[in-house]
């Protein structure tokens, strides 16, 4: 395969060195042509795809350049060790596009999907095309850390068998969840849901031995109206930069102190709203290559009546995923400082979207569990996050994000914070060898085994379901 | 053409699922001869006064609010499916919205 690789680089290196946002303009364009997108739509998406990754890169420049400074001053003053910079997932997910290798792994998940499709071992076709990137960003990680591609392809079929398996898994849940009847065929692939077996068996461990917690929860309408715009991303950026401008030490007896804390907290506010202006502009330009495909894949099996596999958010009605969220944002904020081991600054991903669809999930609504479980693993994605810094630094510049040096970026509430370690250890196993293929075997196994019991656990709740209707 | 009707779609981050439905619902609109306009938004982002600003709020499924929407809520998750087929209930729904504020 890297024969291929090497041939197809030769081939392409004028093109190559155009830059990302050039590539990927032709590259999204020919296979949305050749999933028989009509050319003129192709090429839409990919010339938006191409603005996005330019337009994203110079927003995290603006961004990275006003804190570099008061970050530092903020470590100098504090002696907290958070230097890396939380931009949230609309620039990791632009900057994942923007690598060709992205519809590589596109490509092959595609293909499984086709075939557990053909051998009858899932029920879900999955059109969410633009969270392919979480498991690319995945095995761009491991190749990254020293794997090599195939090695690294094998890594994402075993995660991405797992994720379409859990689709079916969830499936009655998500009928429970949105009182939806039988027929409807909302599920979701998304990566967030991987977490679900960790959070599996801290919920055993409160039906166990606290369900009386449970008389706690509280309406999360209610919670999450009277936050209001407080809790809005562009406030929070306001917040942040009044927060590290008082830990960096201005000197609010001069003007000049008091002019910078506005000036920082407005960057931060503007750059926060215009991530996700931008990361609508991107999303729109995977658009036409999901249809292409969905038209594509429907056609292929026609006759056959599948679940659909969306992006998460057909959960977002559900209340508690916000109140968690805006619960779970200052507790990130405590942990982030007293976490050793972490250098992120949570900003961009505060509120942790990548975190509370999966608790819903698994407590099916227990806020108090889905807070409590969600304090506990929330140092699981911190220092997740803080291990792929240099490797999303990496990749920004190689976008062409001008990030000042000696700067990192990385994302405070990715999805797959676990998934990211089993890419760090697979990466060293093959590079450092020795102890790292232990560590990888003992770590795949553990992780396979957990996923294994947990489906058990959601087998067990589908019968109930099952039996629950026979019943009425 | 007919006077502007103004949706809202709300979804996670108010960027992918609720930009679909913006896209779809606006083009099939236009093709059926109407003026419909649709604004995507942050699903924690909704509230009664945001909400008064609209003529309806195309839901993904069931949504919890604090309060009793005074604009019709028409359920267009169907569209994220990708199948034309799916789809076409939403629509006729929206546009039977759509005449009923026409016709005021």
């Amino acid at each position: 395969m890297n024969g291929i690789i090497n041939f197809a680089n030769s081939l392409f290196k004028p093109l190559i060195d155009m830059g990302a946002a050039t590539i990927m303009l032709i590259v999204l364009t020919l296979i949305a042509v050749l999933f028989r997108v009509k050319f003129t739509k192709a090429l839409e998406g990919g010339l938006k795809l191409a603005i996005a990754i330019t337009a994203i890169g110079n927003v995290m420049n603006m961004l990275t350049t006003a804190f570099q400074k008061p970050m530092m001053q903020f470590v100098k003053h504090t002696g907290i060790h958070m230097d890396m910079q939380d931009m949230g997932w609309a620039p990791l997910a632009t900057i994942t596009w923007g690598s060709p290798y992205t519809l590589f792994y596109l490509l092959v998940l595609i293909i499984l999907n086709v075939v557990l499709l053909v051998l009858n071992k899932t029920n879900t076709l999955d059109v969410d095309i633009f969270d392919v990137w979480h498991l690319a960003f995945d095995g761009l990680f491991c190749v990254y850390v020293g794997a090599p591609l195939w090695l690294s392809t094998l890594l994402v079929l075993f995660i991405g068998t797992m994720k379409i398996i859990n689709s079916d898994l969830m499936k009655p849940t998500f009928n429970d969840l949105l009182d939806a009847p039988e027929g409807n065929p909302m599920t979701t692939t998304h990566m967030n849901y991987m977490m679900n077996p960790i959070i599996m068996v801290f919920n055993k461990f409160f039906d166990k031995c606290l369900p009386w917690l449970d008389k706690f929860d509280f309406d999360s309408t209610k919670l999450n109206e009277k936050i209001g715009f407080w809790g809005s991303r562009f406030a929070i950026g306001v917040y942040l930069g009044v927060f590290v401008s008082l830990l960096a030490g201005n000197n609010f007896a001069t003007e000049q102190g008091w002019k910078d804390m506005f000036t920082l907290s407005f960057i931060g506010g503007s750059c926060i709203e215009l991530f996700s202006v931008i990361g609508s502009w991107f999303i729109a330009s995977v658009e036409p290559l999901s249809q292409g495909i969905a038209d594509f894949a429907t056609k292929k099996f026609s006759g056959r009546t599948f679940n659909i596999g969306l992006d998460w958010p057909f959960l977002a009605g559900r209340s508690e995923i916000w109140a968690a969220a805006n619960v779970l944002a200052p507790i990130m904020m405590l942990e982030a400082m007293v976490l050793p081991g972490n250098r992120l600054m949570p900003l961009g991903g505060i509120i942790a979207m990548g975190v509370t669809p999966a608790l819903l999930v698994v407590t099916r609504g227990k806020i108090i569990r889905m807070i409590i479980i969600g304090t506990v693993e929330l140092p699981i994605f911190l220092w997740a996050g803080t291990m792929v810094g240099p490797f999303v630094t990496n990749m920004a510049h190689s976008v062409g994000a001008a990030i000042p040096a000696h700067t990192l970026v990385s994302d405070t509430t990715m999805e797959g914070p676990v998934e990211k370690f089993l890419a760090y250890l697979v990466g060293n196993a093959w590079k450092q060898q020795g102890m790292f293929i232990v560590y990888a075997l003992i770590a795949l196994t553990v992780y396979l085994l957990l996923f294994i019991w947990y489906a058990k656990q959601m087998k067990k709740r589908n019968a109930e379901y099952a039996a629950a209707k026979k019943a009425n | 053409m007919s006077r502007e009707v103004k949706f809202i779609a709300a979804c996670g981050a108010g960027v992918n699922s609720s930009h679909q439905i913006k896209d779809a619902v606006e083009e099939e609109m236009r093709k059926r001869g109407y003026n419909v306009k649709v604004d995507a938004y942050m699903i924690k982002d909704v509230n009664e006064d945001l909400l008064s600003h609209y003529d309806g709020y195309l839901t993904i499924a069931k949504t919890d609010l604090s309060f009793k929407p005074k604009i019709p809520l028409i359920d267009a998750g169907a569209i994220l499916y990708r199948i034309p087929a799916m789809a076409k209930p939403v629509y006729d729904n929206v546009e039977k919205v759509v005449k009923e504020i026409n016709a005021k």
